[in-house]
């Protein structure tokens, strides 16, 4: 199951994972919209329930990017929703169908969660915010079998990060296939072993405890 | 750092096509040069390495043990040759398709394609970023039985393939190696008992190796993508390394593979128990922290080995040493002659 607000996008990304020979589920939608959110859960329990979820929709905020003593708070309260607020809910709703399936939740994070660059607390501060959502979980969630990590995949030359740099060339910043292998690996590992654990796919160690 | 700054020439037949034992000899009367922390070189039999070390120093090396991961394949282009690389999962492995084993690829292969052993089936599912000669493949069975059934050691066109005991060392416990970790290949029974006599440490850690690596392609060396390699620095390795280090004792890395699994679990000041998978490009621009010494083989030139040993000496006395040991007619790869570098206090670059 995959979902978007853009339907060309999504129906192209659907096509292609076909092509590979996967089964694919796509509907487009808002993942603020709570009706949205029953329905993707009312259709992956047709298809079988949910083993991994990876909220990765994501809204960088006003453009260009304010400093915080100048933001507007309506719009950062928008950027919470979805960064925040929405994957926990998701996540809530997603809840048995994942204890059924002991699955896997992947959140995706970003460094200027951590970071405090300037003109990028709106977005961080979200992101900041998920993060601390991905390490509770882990505990909170683990007594029910079910497991969450957290992923930051670094610069890619994605559209989110050339709105962010509007004036910029990004054509320097690698394809978003320079985190599959990182993909290829997580999937495969334990995930009670990975729970509580924040990567970041791009960096050169990804690590297990020892 | 410039990738012709790791260029050297030296003349085919010093590749060592047999190991030591099929020529007549011990593994352990292999030739050990020795660089030290001024520059200078000197020459040994592997057997003095004991008296080259002081009680106290601590030795570390890589436990790992190499698998038969050499494969032979049916593609579109006829019988090739599927080298495992790095495994992800039983099913899920990094692999490089090759035309043989002495013709390395990029093949002309395409996303998608099957390869067929035996059986059984691969499938290329995507090629690895960065690195097109290598794929991420997915099995239709555990590649494991598919190695027990017709896997046989990594080997090039340099030297023939010999029996699997070839391919491990003393040290060889947890299998996981593409290639071996040969820098321990040669210390014997005997060497590693006058070794502990004198008061000398040895621990390990495991690293499974990937396929080796070709010339580095980018024109800056700290450029060049590598793939991870699995790890584990266990607990009572990490205190050993760093109790060594506190009392002043030299810390060797038996082997490269032992300086990047070190490195990934250096934290600022100290070792720590750690695992995992590490893609960690040790270079000039990284230096080294943990290790006061290296023994190795003798490396090929404008590879990331030889960038991890310009951390340990400045470019010019690695350049000047490979000179030496062409000069002196050492062997080079698995089967070939040691090299022990000590750390010098090499400026920053």
């Amino acid at each position: 199951m995959i979902t978007s607000r853009t339907e060309e996008e999504l129906y192209d990304a659907a096509a292609s994972l076909r092509a590979m020979g996967a089964k694919v589920k796509a509907i487009t939608g808002d993942i603020n919209d709570p009706n949205h959110r029953t329905r993707l859960l009312q259709e992956t329990n047709l298809m079988g329930g949910v083993s991994l979820l990876v909220n990765n929709a994501s809204d960088l905020g006003e453009t260009p990017r304010p400093e915080l003593a100048r933001a507007s708070l309506d719009r950062f309260r928008q950027t919470l929703e979805t960064n925040l607020v929405s994957p926990l809910a998701l996540i809530q709703q997603a809840l048995p169908q994942l204890q059924q399936s002991h699955g896997l939740v992947i959140n995706i994070t970003s460094d200027a969660g951590e970071a405090g660059y300037e003109r990028w607390g709106i977005y961080g501060s979200s992101k900041a915010g998920l993060d601390l959502v991905s390490k509770t979980l882990a505990a909170e969630l683990k007594p029910l079998g079910i497991s969450v990590v957290a992923v930051d995949p670094g610069d890619m030359r994605t559209q989110m990060h050339q709105e962010a740099f509007p004036d910029e060339d990004i054509s320097d910043r690698p394809l978003p296939e320079v985190t599959l292998p990182f993909w290829a690996w997580l999937i495969h590992q334990d995930p009670r072993t990975v729970s509580g654990i924040r990567y970041e796919a791009q960096g050169a160690l990804w690590e297990i405890p020892a | 750092m410039k990738r012709e700054e790791l260029s050297f020439e030296r003349p085919t037949e010093l590749f060592a096509s047999q190991p030591p034992e099929m020529r007549g000899q011990s593994r352990d009367e292999v030739r050990l040069m020795v660089t030290w922390p001024e520059g200078n070189n000197s020459h040994h039999v592997f057997t003095d390495l004991p008296t080259l070390l002081k009680q106290g120093d601590l030795l570390v090396v890589n436990e790992s043990a190499t698998l038969p991961a050499s494969l032979p394949a049916t593609s579109q282009l006829g019988n090739i040759r599927l080298n495992l690389s790095t495994r992800f999962s039983d099913n899920l492995w990094i692999a490089e398709p090759r035309w043989s084993v002495s013709r390395p690829g990029p093949l002309p292969l395409e996303e998608g394609e099957t390869l067929q052993i035996g059986d059984a089936t691969a499938k290329l599912l995507k090629s690895y970023p960065g690195i097109p000669r290598l794929w991420l493949t997915q099995f239709s069975i555990p590649a494991t039985s598919l190695m027990a059934k017709y896997g046989e050691p990594i080997h090039y066109s340099y030297a023939p393939v010999y029996p699997m005991e070839a391919y491990q060392t003393l040290f060889s416990i947890f299998p996981g190696s593409a290639e071996m970790p040969s820098a321990a290949r040669p210390i014997t029974s005997r060497v590693h008992n006058t070794l502990v006599a004198q008061g000398i440490g040895i621990t390990g850690l495991t690293l499974h190796t990937g396929v080796s690596s070709l010339e580095i392609e980018d024109e800056i060396v700290e450029h060049q993508a590598l793939y991870p390699e699995t790890f584990h620095v266990p607990a009572a390795t990490a205190n050993a390394v760093n109790a060594t280090r506190a009392r002043g004792g030299r810390v060797v890395a038996v082997g490269t593979t032992v300086v990047r699994a070190l490195e990934t679990a250096w934290n600022g000041s100290m070792v720590r128990a750690c695992a995992g998978s590490t893609s960690l490009y040790v270079h000039p621009g990284t230096g080294v922290h943990v290790v006061d010494g290296l023994l190795t083989g003798l490396h090929d030139p404008v590879t990331s080995h030889l960038a991890m040993l310009s951390t340990l000496m400045s470019i010019d006395h690695v350049r000047k040493a490979y000179a030496e040991a062409v000069e002196h007619r050492y062997l080079w790869h698995e089967f070939g002659d040691s090299h022990l570098i000590w750390k010098q206090q090499v400026e920053s670059n």
